[in-house]
């Protein structure tokens, strides 16, 4: 979103809605509102679908307020609990078949350094864990592969969440669930450690309930992916709804994950280490 | 409206838990002048994670 494009004309500003005129005005887009100012600015995120206490939606409500440039970044979705608030965002967002989301961004990074060569366009795949981890995890690891300067963050609820619970790849072993009445039969897929192996040049494994880390995370990772290679970060973020829940336990919920899988975990590569020194 | 939140001011110390821990954007606000966080309880969902998170009780449910 380019605030010099919207800006309407003085005469025509006082028809618009409060909710505009704030973002453009006192939004995210303007200078020094970043991640530690939040709570004084109109948020990039309007008013979402989202369950009350729902993790997808913190974990999304901070990455996007860690976005190191939102007005040159593009956001790549698919199907799922993650899309109901990033089609309510004020960044340019596209939608995609289920599971095509890599495929899609790699196409878009390819076309948007083609026709604004020099200029740091970020996109990054902001999508749920069946996306990534089930239904697209050839696309995702083939984008790996190629090496596309993509970021691509999970906001992993372990579960489907938008059609009532089922059992995903990335849920726990054990754990019952709508469709594994007797338990799940096989552990997490580790694609975690397969981004590691498959040319990530930054990884990192962190909960909702660390939110310094996790804007962190994703700063590091999408500067990265503007001139190194891939980054991948992957966010914990329960749901109280199909976990059955009090919904004011979310933190809490993701907070004993912290003791387990998701303590905080990063991982950079070599290339990487020297381009964050040269910044510095 | 069924449920939302509300903010004792006076015992507010305005450490920002709360907005970190807030799902829904634009409900909580932090005040530079005076220090305090304050809630439009229009925009509020009332799942509590607010209340949990704050260090003095000065949040509840209402």
């Amino acid at each position: 979103m380019n605030t010099w494009i919207n800006k309407p004309t003085r005469a025509l500003e006082e028809f618009l809605q409060t909710e505009y005129q704030n973002l453009l005005g006192n939004g995210p887009f303007s200078e020094g509102n970043g991640f530690e100012k939040l709570g004084t600015y109109k948020e990039i995120i309007e008013e979402h679908s989202h369950c009350a206490g729902c993790g997808v939606a913190l974990g999304i409500r901070l990455a996007m307020a860690a976005l190191p440039s939102p007005k040159d970044t593009f956001i790549v979705g698919t199907p799922g609990c993650s899309f109901f608030s990033l089609s309510q965002a004020a960044v340019n967002y596209s939608n995609t078949a289920f599971g095509n989301q890599n495929a899609v961004a790699s196409g878009l990074k390819r076309m948007l350094s083609i026709r604004h060569p020099g200029e740091a366009k970020d996109v990054v795949v902001l999508v749920g864990d069946g996306g990534i981890a089930d239904i697209g995890l050839d696309m995702t690891l083939h984008s790996w592969f190629r090496g596309e300067k993509i970021t691509t963050i999970m906001v992993d609820n372990e579960l489907y969440g938008n059609t009532g619970g089922q059992e995903s790849g990335m849920s726990p072993q054990g754990r019952i669930m709508n469709m594994a009445p007797t338990g799940k039969k096989f552990p997490k897929i580790p694609i975690y450690d397969m981004a590691k192996q498959s040319g990530c040049c930054y990884t990192a494994k962190v909960a909702v309930s660390n939110p310094k880390a996790l804007a962190d995370s994703v700063r590091k990772a999408i500067i990265l992916a503007r001139e190194i290679g891939p980054t991948y970060v992957q966010i914990y973020t329960p749901c109280p709804t199909n976990l059955k829940v009090p919904s004011h336990q979310t933190l809490k919920m993701a907070r004993e994950a912290e003791k387990g899988y998701y303590g905080f975990e990063e991982f950079l590569s070599s290339e990487g280490e020297k381009f964050l020194d040269a910044m510095r | 409206m069924y449920a939302a939140v509300r903010i004792n001011e006076i015992i507010c110390i305005g450490c920002k838990k709360c907005i970190y821990a807030c799902p829904d954007p634009n409900v909580l606000s932090f005040d530079e002048e005076t220090r305090k966080v304050s809630a439009d309880e229009s925009r509020c969902k009332g799942c509590g994670l607010c209340v949990s998170e704050c260090p003095k009780d000065a949040m509840s449910i209402y």
